[in-house]
């Protein structure tokens, strides 16, 4: 069974913001919802990364944990998807998601928050595949038409993978090997890094 | 309830205060790239060595980054105190807040069957004194009516999903949920004016008042079932209304009109510190008005009846609140002569 | 005796292995009971067949492979 991942390679993205307008397009999402987010790490600088970021489809998700209705559930594909005729609007998700996916547009005269929003990995939600309601709802149901979110398909550096994840990490794997070693490499910083200025070398005893 | 899974999570917990606590000593630079890449910029000509870790350990401490996506912390890329805030509210919160709220009724009702009401010990005299205004009737109610609904409602999302949901099912649940959270939202404003009201209508009554020190070495008579005199409100009385209507009112007030406007651009932080302050004063407000809404009704005679109609009889106002009864009786004569 | 206590080490020290938990991802899930979600190829597209649904997702994943797509 193919479990839904998403991963970003951030040695590739070049905050395009691709992504994001695919993701609106495609899922025509509410007013002030952002499914998706390109964040750049020390932007403007040397060794500036860019990560694009939506909901990770978590496997011990905090969002189903805290919902006090219990409107979330995993599909079989390991996507997180919510039922929104459900969703009261609480914001308890938004609070405890590390990667700030849960979003409300605005509603009501104080503008208390609608029914949460969030990436479907292209999956739509419980009503009948490829149906108005769906769409209106949810978006689009790409992986019901064999296809994978479009965010990750249409990426053009292929820094966002999308799709099973031992698929994904095939590839990302054979990526990492082919640069060989280096800057990236986990750990290859603080082993090999250059010493920050103005520190002095241990002296050695003779 | 959920328990703390493993000994992984009180150290996610424990490294999640710890870079709460150094976010918040580098709040002030926020805006400053990261040390690590700074260090990198002043050694011009040099190609960066790229430091993943140290890049990453950043992005795990929820230091922010740039994106073009407008909106409150959209730059953050991974907020680490979600997990904390899940973590304080669905263990101890919900845990001991329930087990507190479970203790004080069992004590309420182990109290009323070893001691039943609280009678008059004489006859009453059919003569009445007025001891609420029509003002402080409305004011007591708009404040008594707001609260309980909002008890219902805001305990329903607490404890809702583990009480509720599994005897009504999760369609019709979700349903009185999202109607809960309406009325809440809605009267918690009502509310909020209808305690500022009563704290300016009673606070006069409710000073200090010498006689208040006997009240308290013989604690109400509560057990004893002595007579205490004490004036129009009795200390027990002065507890509930500063402690129970000014603190924690005022807490709940401020923590729930922060939850209510999400729009303002506060931060995630800001909400999770505020709900988890809401929901612990809002268990210990609760907690004190059971002992309220008992002493008021079925605690002691002749107490509902006064909220009710305004009016108490002569030998009630005698029994309960005797130097407040003697000022009323001199207040009488005076005019009477 | 030694041979004993080393055969008891040996075997206490292998019984361990039986500790290990499998590292396989064990999705927990809420007590959701909404509406059910149909699979994704129940539908006209797919009329239930899973293997060509399975054959779609994965040549689309391969697709994000350049290095296979478009060789290196």
């Amino acid at each position: 069974m193919a479990r839904m991942k998403f991963l970003c390679d951030s040695e590739r993205c070049i905050e395009c913001n691709g992504c994001v307008t695919a993701c609106k397009n495609e899922n025509e999402v509410p007013w002030g919802v952002n499914r998706r987010r390109v964040v750049t790490l020390g932007d403007g600088l040397p060794g500036e990364k860019s990560v694009s970021v939506a909901c990770m489809h978590c496997s011990d998700a905090p969002c189903m944990a805290v919902c006090p209705v219990d409107c979330f559930y995993h599909t079989d594909e390991g996507v997180v998807l919510h039922d929104k005729d459900m969703c009261i609007g609480c914001g308890y998700c938004f609070y405890a998601c590390p990667f700030g996916a849960p979003q409300y547009p605005q509603s009501g005269a104080f503008g208390q928050r609608g029914k949460m929003d969030k990436c479907t990995f292209c999956a739509g939600g419980p009503e009948v595949d490829h149906s108005e309601e769906e769409f209106k709802k949810y978006g689009r149901n790409r992986l019901a038409e064999g296809k994978l979110p479009l965010c990750a398909e249409m990426c053009s550096t292929k820094a966002l993978l999308g799709g099973d994840g031992d698929v994904v990490s095939d590839i990302f794997r054979d990526r990492a090997l082919k640069r060989g070693k280096g800057g990236e490499m986990w750990g290859w910083g603080s082993a090999y890094g250059k010493p920050e200025p103005g520190t002095k070398k241990p002296e050695v005893k003779s | 309830m959920k328990q703390l899974k493993s000994n992984s999570w009180l150290w996610a917990c424990l490294l999640a205060a710890c870079a709460l606590v150094l976010a918040s000593a580098h709040a002030a630079d926020a805006p400053a790239p990261p040390a690590q890449i700074q260090a990198q910029a002043q050694k011009p000509g040099v190609t960066p060595a790229h430091n993943a870790e140290a890049t990453w350990r950043e992005v795990r401490a929820g230091t922010p980054g740039v994106t073009t996506v407008r909106g409150t912390e959209t730059g953050v890329l991974v907020s680490p105190d979600g997990n904390t805030w899940r973590q304080i509210r669905h263990g101890p919160v919900t845990f001991y807040g329930s087990l507190l709220v479970i203790l004080v009724i069992v004590a309420i009702a182990l109290f009323h069957s070893r001691k039943g009401m609280l009678r008059l010990s004489e006859k009453p005299t059919g003569r009445t004194l007025v001891r609420f205004s029509n003002w402080e009737r409305s004011v007591h109610w708009l404040v008594a009516i707001s609260f309980v609904c909002l008890a219902l409602t805001g305990g329903n999302m607490l404890l809702g999903k583990y009480v509720l949901m599994p005897v009504i099912g999760h369609t019709l649940f979700s349903w009185l949920a999202g109607m809960g959270k309406f009325i809440h939202n809605f009267l918690g404003v009502v509310f909020s004016v209808g305690a500022v009201l009563m704290l300016a209508t009673f606070y006069k009554d409710n000073i200090w008042h010498p006689s208040d020190a006997e009240w308290i070495r013989k604690a109400g008579g509560l057990v004893s079932r002595e007579h205490v005199p004490s004036r129009r409100f009795n200390f027990g009385e002065k507890i509930w209304f500063w402690l129970g209507v000014g603190l924690f009112g005022l807490v709940m007030i401020a923590s729930g009109l922060s939850l209510l406007f999400p729009n303002l651009y506060e931060t995630r932080h800001a909400m999770q510190t505020a709900e988890v302050i809401h929901s612990i004063a809002a268990t210990l407000i609760f907690c004190m008005s059971l002992g309220h809404i008992y002493l008021g009704t079925i605690g002691v005679e002749g107490a509902y009846q006064s909220i009710r109609t305004g009016s108490v009889d002569e030998t009630w106002a005698k029994e309960h609140h005797q130097l407040w009864y003697d000022e009323q009786v001199q207040k009488k004569l005076g005019k009477g002569a | 005796m030694s041979k004993f206590a080393i055969a008891l080490l040996i075997t206490v020290f292998g019984l361990s292995a039986c500790g290990d938990k499998e590292g396989v991802v064990v999705y927990k899930q809420g007590s959701y009971s909404g509406k059910t979600d149909g699979k994704p190829w129940e539908n006209a597209a797919f009329a239930g067949d899973k293997s060509k649904w399975d054959n779609s997702i994965r040549a689309r994943g391969q697709n994000q492979n350049e290095s296979k797509r478009i060789g290196d």
